[in-house]
């Protein structure tokens, strides 16, 4: 009697979780294994290969340009995250204190440049910063002495890119820790300010910590988003000096569809999953200790 | 009852109408052409759909230029999708034969179509072959040019009696010519699009092309013994101008064209795809001045000038081939456009079709007529596996001569890692 409960239980709920998984097992399991497979082949970009075992990986550990790209695209992961982190933070505390459709209108302004598609955004930029006629030269005229061709300078390329990054992407942050400051009870805070706490207290002690989980979910994603960078260093290098600033996904693209070399793009690309799981475990791990703390 | 009647003779009139638009051929175009010469290409299948109204339908759509068409034309003919035709870089004909893209035109198909080999220039046609095999049918030639404006020379007294410039011919002679436009109180001598790798190419494969120089031996190795001399010697003359402040500093296509439109620089160096822009600036009284266009100086020893070709090719769509009457509407399509190419030339090209260039109203064409003499001399990238638009060396040029030009790196080391870096690629 019981048994047969239990297996009854189990068929519908292997009924149940059956599209889930065969979806999961089609579209990602299946290719991921592939992608693995083809790592250790020739093959072109569309097409077999042959089987060359492991001579994809020894080349990666020898080839300057994927050092680059996993350098490039840690420096970018350090320029972006934490920074994006911290100005939502930051802005979602000051829109917060507004009331009524200034609120509305003040957040939908800094929402808004999130709707835009990249491309919209690298036309912009470029156009604002371009060296014969953009209009943010004059300052940096002024602050750095000359001109700067922005995007045709290495060392500039990756921090501005970023900062666009931050200014395109920020207002989703923004938006996560507006709806985590609203789930902090307002009692708690006319407690504390009866106790005669400070601001600068409020938010230590009460906003920061209670905001905590809000606060790792945004690393996170960001963490794993800017991991995955591509389309604004592509765009914004597209014709230039590309392999100095070159990050993972764009070498994965160059090697698989300019070059033709799906087995290779391949091995980078299978890197670089080792690398975001890796680093997500890494920062989940981090993350969970200090809210345990 | 009479509402029954009605809908019967609606149902007829869909059935007839359904039949009308079966015996009608749609041929789905793709192309990269965004700029002037986008423009006169849709008036071109405008026109062309008009005239064939009841038999063939163009349904054209425009793609983005270099990698990005290139890389969804070899993704999608591996899939079986994408369109009938499409436009394609000759200088690409290597590389999108050897990743199995482009489908055969045999002899008998080009035959029944009415081509004929008599009416191209024989390396256009033998450039739209890959191992004796018909890939494409060229549709123009084009390539960069010298625009001037009239007014800014003939202050600087580089005006001849005939409208042209003189005088500029030598490095020494051009650079002495640019630091008089400047001194004449132009920002720039000349203004070229620094920010990128595929105009400098053009720029000083030209100049290469022009000491003799070989970018590719037959024996497969890149800018072999004193090649890399002459291509050093190409990439310094540029980088000098840009050092002394003559042209500007890695700029941006759109600037690089705003800085002549505006006056502020007295020449510029671009393709001939850019005429129709400054034609039509002229004609709205929006330019100010003056302007032609002639072939490149000559630098060094001999005339020559960096060219390519726009041709019509088929993709190798696997799994789902081109009908035999889709191919016959393909191919009328291509030679009506190639028939039609006169109006082509307003935007710039030379056409391919000698029929139309050795016509009087081609002769009569400004500044076409001047400047395409330089057909004669053109040179056109390497046929290689690693040539040509949105190839391994177009990348090249932007890692390595780009810099170069814009001081970044100097240009004898900078061609020494262009040659190692395509040396490694060869494998």
């Amino acid at each position: 009697m019981l048994a047969s409960t239990r297996r009854a239980e189990r068929r519908s709920a292997f009924i149940l979780i059956a599209p889930f998984l065969l979806i999961y097992l089609v579209l990602f399991i299946y290719p991921t294994l592939k992608m693995l497979e083809l790592s250790f082949t020739n093959a072109p970009l569309i097409g077999e290969g042959d089987w060359i075992y492991f001579k994809n990986y020894v080349r990666l550990f020898g080839d300057r340009l994927f050092k680059t790209a996993v350098w490039n695209t840690g420096y970018f992961v350090v320029l972006t995250v934490v920074p994006n982190v911290a100005t939502g933070l930051l802005i979602a505390l000051m829109v917060d204190r507004l009331k009524g459709w200034t609120q509305s209108v003040v957040l939908a302004a800094f929402f808004l440049p999130y709707i835009l598609p990249v491309s919209v955004v690298f036309l912009m930029w470029r156009w604002i910063l371009d060296l014969q006629f953009g209009i943010a030269q004059y300052p940096i005229e002024f602050f750095y002495g000359e001109r700067v061709p922005v995007f045709r300078t290495i060392p500039w390329f990756l921090p501005m890119v970023g900062l666009i990054t931050i200014w395109w992407t920020n207002g989703f942050n923004v938006l996560l820790f507006i709806a985590g400051l609203r789930n902090i009870s307002p009692e708690i805070y006319d407690a504390a300010a009866l106790d005669g706490a400070s601001r600068w207290q409020l938010f230590w002690k009460i906003t920061w910590p209670l905001i905590w989980p809000v606060t790792a979910l945004v690393a996170t994603i960001q963490l794993i988003l800017q991991l995955k960078i591509f389309d604004q260093v592509y765009l914004f290098s597209v014709g230039g000096r590309s392999e100095p600033t070159m990050v993972l996904v764009q070498y994965i693209y160059q090697e698989a569809f300019q070059r033709n070399r799906g087995g290779y793009a391949a091995t980078v690309a299978t890197a670089l999953f080792v690398l975001i799981a890796a680093l997500s475990v890494l920062q989940y791990q981090v993350l969970r200790a200090r809210s345990a703390e | 009852m009479r509402r029954i009647l009605k809908k019967a003779l609606a149902t007829a009139a869909l059935i007839a109408f359904a039949a009308g638009a079966q015996a009608k051929e749609t041929v789905v175009w793709w192309d990269f052409l965004s700029g002037g010469d986008g423009v006169r290409m849709k008036s071109l299948i405008d026109q062309f759909n008009k005239e064939h109204a009841d038999s063939i339908e163009i349904q054209a759509t425009t793609l983005e230029w270099g990698v990005p068409f290139y890389t969804k034309v070899q993704t999608s003919a591996a899939v079986g999708e994408g369109p009938d035709v499409m436009t394609y870089h000759l200088s690409r004909l290597p590389l999108g034969v050897a990743t199995g893209t482009l489908r055969e035109i045999t002899p008998e198909e080009l035959k029944a179509a009415g081509f004929s080999a008599d009416n191209y220039a024989p390396a256009n046609w033998k450039a739209a072959q890959v191992d004796g095999k018909q890939y494409a049918v060229p549709f123009d030639i084009h390539s960069v040019v010298l625009y001037y404006n009239k007014d800014k020379l003939a202050a600087a007294g580089l005006l001849g009696q005939d409208g042209l410039p003189k005088g500029l011919d030598g490095v020494d002679n051009f650079h002495a010519a640019l630091e008089k436009l400047k001194a004449g109180g132009s920002e720039y001598g000349v203004s070229i699009h620094s920010a990128a790798g595929d105009s400098q190419w053009r720029i000083f494969y030209s100049l290469f092309s022009q000491q003799g120089g070989k970018f590719l031996s037959d024996n497969g190795k890149f800018l072999e013994g004193d090649n890399l001399d002459k291509a050093v010697k190409a990439t310094s003359v540029v980088a000098k101008w840009v050092a002394d402040g003559l042209a500007p500093k890695s700029t941006d296509y759109p600037a690089s064209i705003a800085l002549f439109t505006s006056g502020k620089a007295a020449m510029h160096i671009n393709g001939v795809w850019e005429v129709p822009t400054f034609t039509d600036l002229g004609k709205q009284n929006k330019l100010g001045f003056e302007w032609g266009a002639i072939q490149l100086p000559t630098f060094f020893d001999q005339p020559a000038t960096w060219a390519d070709s726009h041709s019509f090719a088929i993709p190798n769509r696997k799994g789902k081939e081109i009908s035999p009457e889709k191919l016959k509407a393909v191919l009328e399509v291509v030679k009506w456009m190639n028939e039609h190419s006169l109006f082509w030339a307003t935007a710039g090209h030379i056409p391919a079709f000698s029929p139309v260039t050795s016509s009087d109203d081609f002769k009569k064409m400004q500044p076409n007529a001047t400047y395409s003499t330089l057909a004669k001399t053109a040179v056109f990238d390497p046929s290689s596996k690693l040539a040509g638009v949105a190839s391994p060396v177009y990348d090249a040029a932007g890692n390595f001569l780009m810099p170069a030009i814009n001081g970044e790196l100097d240009p004898q080391g900078a061609m020494e890692q262009m040659r190692d870096d395509l040396d490694g690629q060869t494998e």
